[in-house]
Order: structure tokens, then sequence, then C-alpha cells
């Protein structure tokens, strides 16, 4: 128990150490107080629309009369009500690394050779469940806390593909079919070492830009917990609104003799499901239900669609943006988009 | 990690908690989720709303304490995208989405049975009606001709997708994780006279089954009556 303690509390000590170093990185911006009125009207707007709702509820109900309006209704509260728990799942033990392990702590773990490290930081993603929202902060932050490139963005690509979390959500999505579950944590191991090395040719640190500007966030453990929870719970639950909402306008308007045509062919099926996935841009730990959903397809181009999504959708490119640089998400999205195809496609063909 | 910490966020997770907790107290939830999903979402919601009161309590002692952590972040930080969360949660503390009905029906792809996985025993003759699920009506349709329903009377329960000459659609969902997921099972109903009952009426029909039939395995009804939408509307 004291053990425990003393581990705790060294790993706490060296966390408080980086964020001085963050802080003084990044001066001003960070204990700016709001002002009390911007938070008010936080709360005014939040209310605002609870009341506009309620005075809309009989066109709510009318509008729920429409059988197309009310399928579609039901498949996005389906596909968000699933999620939740997940979500809820992830965020919590997300933020509880954040709180207690030490930005600093995994690169020392790191062998120094890129053709060592990028293998190793794939399989370290495997420790760190949550959504790929939360991954590219941290890959941010181990980039500047000077791991190599290739080994943060390597695990960046694994750690919402193949945490435990989602592996789980994959054995509940596909029920008695073992088999999907391990191709897409090979698939995905794959796919992310495949970019990492890659990166590790090619990649120029200047592509990186913003990494180094990160700002921290102080505080005792249990306030950087609630804190780094709430903000991941909203990101995440924002995105998932968007996700569920295309999955059910898809589900609702595209006629099925569309999505059967492509359901017939092999690559092309592929890759209509690996765009479906970057435009859907769902959350990591929902994706395996809706690729469950996905029945007209065979196995291995939703194994695609499970590869493809965690790994690059349109949030994440947004984010890879604003976390590195435009120059950066412009080159690494196509790249990893083929190396995310071509792996599930290679392991689909060879396990499913 | 800065993360801001603001009122309207803490705000949003209590009532998305409120939400989730809603739907699973008035086991609304059913008609989305599987059954079992009932005490995650119970945890989930608790989890949510201690997390937002807690955001939300800083957040304001934060507002009156000059060292407190209510910071706000210029940008990126705050809310954000959080903010879409607000049209779904207004929407749904107002109305829930029905279950399924039969405008899916057509569009989902009906389940694709042709011997059914499991060998059915013969079922005993008997004068009371045996109740069995649409998907054990198909699969045992499909087994031999139907041999092992013995001509013994059964009784299906789903909803109304469809009138036809003489009769109608009996369609129920079979979902295994979400309603996203739901693939259709039909059961052809003959033998009803009157008018059929309107689409998504949910019905208790008794009858035997009726051999042929070809796509859809049908069943000559006896009695037709009209239920109430069950809780738990998914096979």
């Amino acid at each position: 128990m004291v053990a425990i303690w003393r581990v705790l509390r060294s790993l706490w000590m060296a966390r408080g150490a980086g964020d001085e170093l963050a802080l003084s990185e990044a001066p001003g911006g960070l204990h700016e107080r709001t002002p009390a009125g911007r938070r008010d009207i936080g709360i005014a707007v939040v209310l605002l629309v609870i009341a506009g709702a309620a005075a809309l509820r009989p066109l709510l109900q009318d509008l729920l009369d429409q059988p197309a309006i009310a399928h579609w209704a039901t498949i996005f509260v389906a596909i968000t009500i699933q999620a939740m728990p997940f979500l809820v799942l992830g965020v919590t033990i997300s933020a509880g690394i954040a709180a207690l392990v030490p930005a600093g702590f995994l690169p020392r773990l790191l062998p120094e050779r890129p053709a060592l490290a990028v293998p190793v930081a794939a399989v370290a993603g495997a420790a760190l469940p949550g959504c790929e929202c939360g991954s590219v902060p941290i890959a941010g932050r181990l980039v500047a806390r000077g791991a190599p490139p290739a080994a943060a963005l390597t695990f960046l690509l694994s750690a919402p593909a193949i945490n435990p979390v989602v592996l789980v959500a994959t054995a509940v999505a596909f029920p008695g079919r073992p088999d999907v579950v391990g191709a897409r944590l090979l698939a995905s191991l794959l796919a992310a070492v495949l970019v990492g090395l890659v990166w590790a040719r090619f990649g120029r640190d200047e592509w990186l830009g913003r990494a180094r500007r990160r700002h921290s966030h102080g505080g005792s453990p249990l306030s950087v917990l609630a804190a780094t929870a709430q903000h991941d719970l909203l990101h995440a639950g924002g995105f998932l609104i968007v996700g569920a909402a295309t999955a059910a306008t898809l589900q609702t308007a595209v006629p099925r003799s569309i999505l059967d045509a492509i359901g017939g062919s092999g690559m092309l099926a592929a890759l209509a499901l690996g765009g479906l996935a970057v435009v859907m841009a769902i959350c990591s730990e929902a994706d395996a239900f809706i690729a469950a959903s996905l029945t007209q397809f065979s196995l291995s181009s939703r194994l695609a669609f499970m590869v493809v999504g965690p790994m690059v959708d349109v949030k994440l490119i947004a984010l890879q943006a604003g976390t590195f640089s435009g120059r950066f998400a412009l080159r690494f999205a196509p790249l990893t988009f083929a190396a995310a195809l071509s792996s599930s496609l290679l392991i689909g063909w060879w396990l499913l | 990690m800065v993360v801001a910490l603001t009122a309207a966020g803490g705000t949003i997770s209590m009532l998305i908690g409120a939400v989730v907790l809603r739907l699973t107290f008035t086991n609304t939830y059913q008609r989305y989720v599987r059954p079992e999903m009932g005490r995650w979402l119970l945890i989930a919601g608790v989890a949510v709303i201690v997390l937002g009161l807690a955001t939300l309590v800083q957040a304001l002692r934060g507002a009156r304490s000059p060292e407190g952590h209510g910071h706000d972040d210029d940008h990126a930080h705050g809310v954000g995208v959080g903010w879409l969360l607000l049209a779904p949660i207004a929407a749904l503390l107002l109305v829930a989405p029905p279950t399924l009905g039969a405008y899916g029906v057509d569009r989902a792809g009906a389940v694709n049975i042709r011997s059914g996985p499991a060998v059915f025993d013969r079922l005993e003759q008997s004068d009371v009606p045996r109740s069995m699920t649409l998907l054990e009506f198909v699969e045992r349709a499909f087994e031999h001709g139907g041999a092992s329903f013995n001509d013994v009377p059964v009784s299906l329960t789903g909803f109304v997708a469809g009138a036809e000459s003489g009769g109608f659609r009996l369609a129920r969902y079979q979902i295994a994780c979400c309603a996203a997921d739901a693939t259709p099972v039909v059961v052809r109903v003959l033998g009803t006279s009157g008018s059929s009952p309107s689409d998504d009426q949910w019905v208790t029909v008794t009858g035997t089954f009726e051999p042929g039939g070809g796509e859809l395995p049908r069943l000559a009804a006896t009695t037709v009556v009209e239920i109430a939408a069950p809780e738990d509307p998914y096979e």
C-alpha cells in the first residue's frame, strides 16, 4: 500500500515538473479568468434551447408521425445510446491516465531506433483506452517531450484502434465472431507500423509545427481527472452526434440497391466503406456497431471500415491540423488511408 | 492538457445524464438497444451527472475565487463541438422516437434463412397455442418444409407491415446491439376476414403453419388480437 502510494506520488511530482515546462512554453493565456458573464451566457444558451424545444414540442411530435423521420430518429438515438456507456468508460479511463501518468514517462520507455520504437509504440497503444479524439493531443504531447515523431504518430494511430475498450466493443458488436476482433487488431497494428516506418524514413520535423506550443492544465489529480473527462466527453460526444446523424441519414435515405451493387465487389466495397468511415467520423468505441449494421457488405470491407475509422476521418484531420499543422494533415491523412486500406484487405483476405 | 471548465459544459453533461436515466427508468431504452444494456446505461447516466455537477461546482467556485481553475481557453477547448449535443438532448427530454416499424422492413433486407441453424424437435400435440418468436417460426418453416410444426397451433407477436390480399405481413426486428443493426423477420398471415389492421399495429396472431409459399413462410390465422406495443419490441 505504502509502495503504491510512493509510486503514485513520484509519478505525480514528475507530472508537475513537466507541467511547469509546458507552462513556460505557453506564457499567458493559462490563468486568465473568464469573465463571469461569459459563463452565464453559456448556461443561458443551454436553457434557451431547452425552452425553445419545449415550445416546439407539438412540432416534434408531428415530425415523429412521419415514418421516415421516425425511422431516422430511432436509429440516431439508438447509435448514440448504445455508444454512451462505452464513451463514458473510455473517457473515465483516459482521464485517469491523464491525471496520474506523467507525460514524460512514456517516451523514456521507448527504444531510440525508429525501427524498434515504431512497433513498440504500436503495441503500447493497447494500453491507452479511449477515443481517437484523446490520442491526438497525447501524441502531440509526446512529440513535445522529445519522443521520436514516428513512434508518437504510430501510437496516435494504434491507440484508438486496438485498445481493450474498442476490442471489447468489437466483440460485443460481432457476437460469436472472435476472428473479426483478431483481424481488426492485426490490420490496425500493421497499418500503424507501416505509417510509422514511412514517416521515420520520409517525414520532416518541421511539419509537426504547433505540437510544441501546447499548454497545460494544472491542479490536483482529481481536478485534472474531472476536467479531462468533462472535455473529452463533450468533444467526443459532439462528434458522435455527427456520426450517428450521418449514419441514420445514410440508413434512411440511401436506397439499398446502390449499397447492394457496391457490396458485390471486394476492392470497391472496401474503398467505399473506407471512404464512408472518413466521412462519418465516428468514435472508435462505437464504430464496430455501425460496421455490424452494414450487413450488406462483406466482412473484409467492414474490416476496412473499422481499421480506417479510428485512424483517419474528417474530425481527426481537423484535430491533427490543429495539433500539428495543415501541411502535416495534408500528408498524413492520405498516407494513413492507403496504409489502413491495404492492411485490412490483406488481413481480411487472410483471416476472414 | 488545457481543459476549460465551463459551466455550460457541466450543464450539458448533467442534461445528458438526465436523458440517459430517463430513458432507462421509463424502459424506453429498449426501443433502441438490447434490454441487457439497462444497467450500463444506469451507471453511465449517474457517472455523467456526477461529472457535470463537479464541473459546474468548480466553474462557479472558480468565478468567485481568484485562484480558481475556472479559466476558459480562447477558442477550441471550450464546449466546442459539444454544443451539438444540445439539440438531441432537448428533443429527447420531450419526445422519444418510436420503436422501428413497417417503414424500415423493406429497406433493411429480411433475415435470409433457408435452413435454420437449430434442429427442432417436433412440437407436442396440444390445444393450447405454442408461443414462439418469428425467427423460430421462420427457422422451423424452412427446416424440412415445416415438418416440426406437427400441425400444432402457434401464436406469434409482431407488428403489421403491409396488407396483402387475404391477409397481411407480420414482422418483428432482430437486433444484435442497437436498432441501427436491426434486421426484420417477416411472416405472411393468411385467412383474416375483413380489413387488415393498419401498419405498425402490434398484434398477436394465433394459427397453424401453412406449407408452401416460397420466400415468406405462411401462417393460416384463426385469431388476430390487437395489442399495445410491447416494452421489449425486438427479438
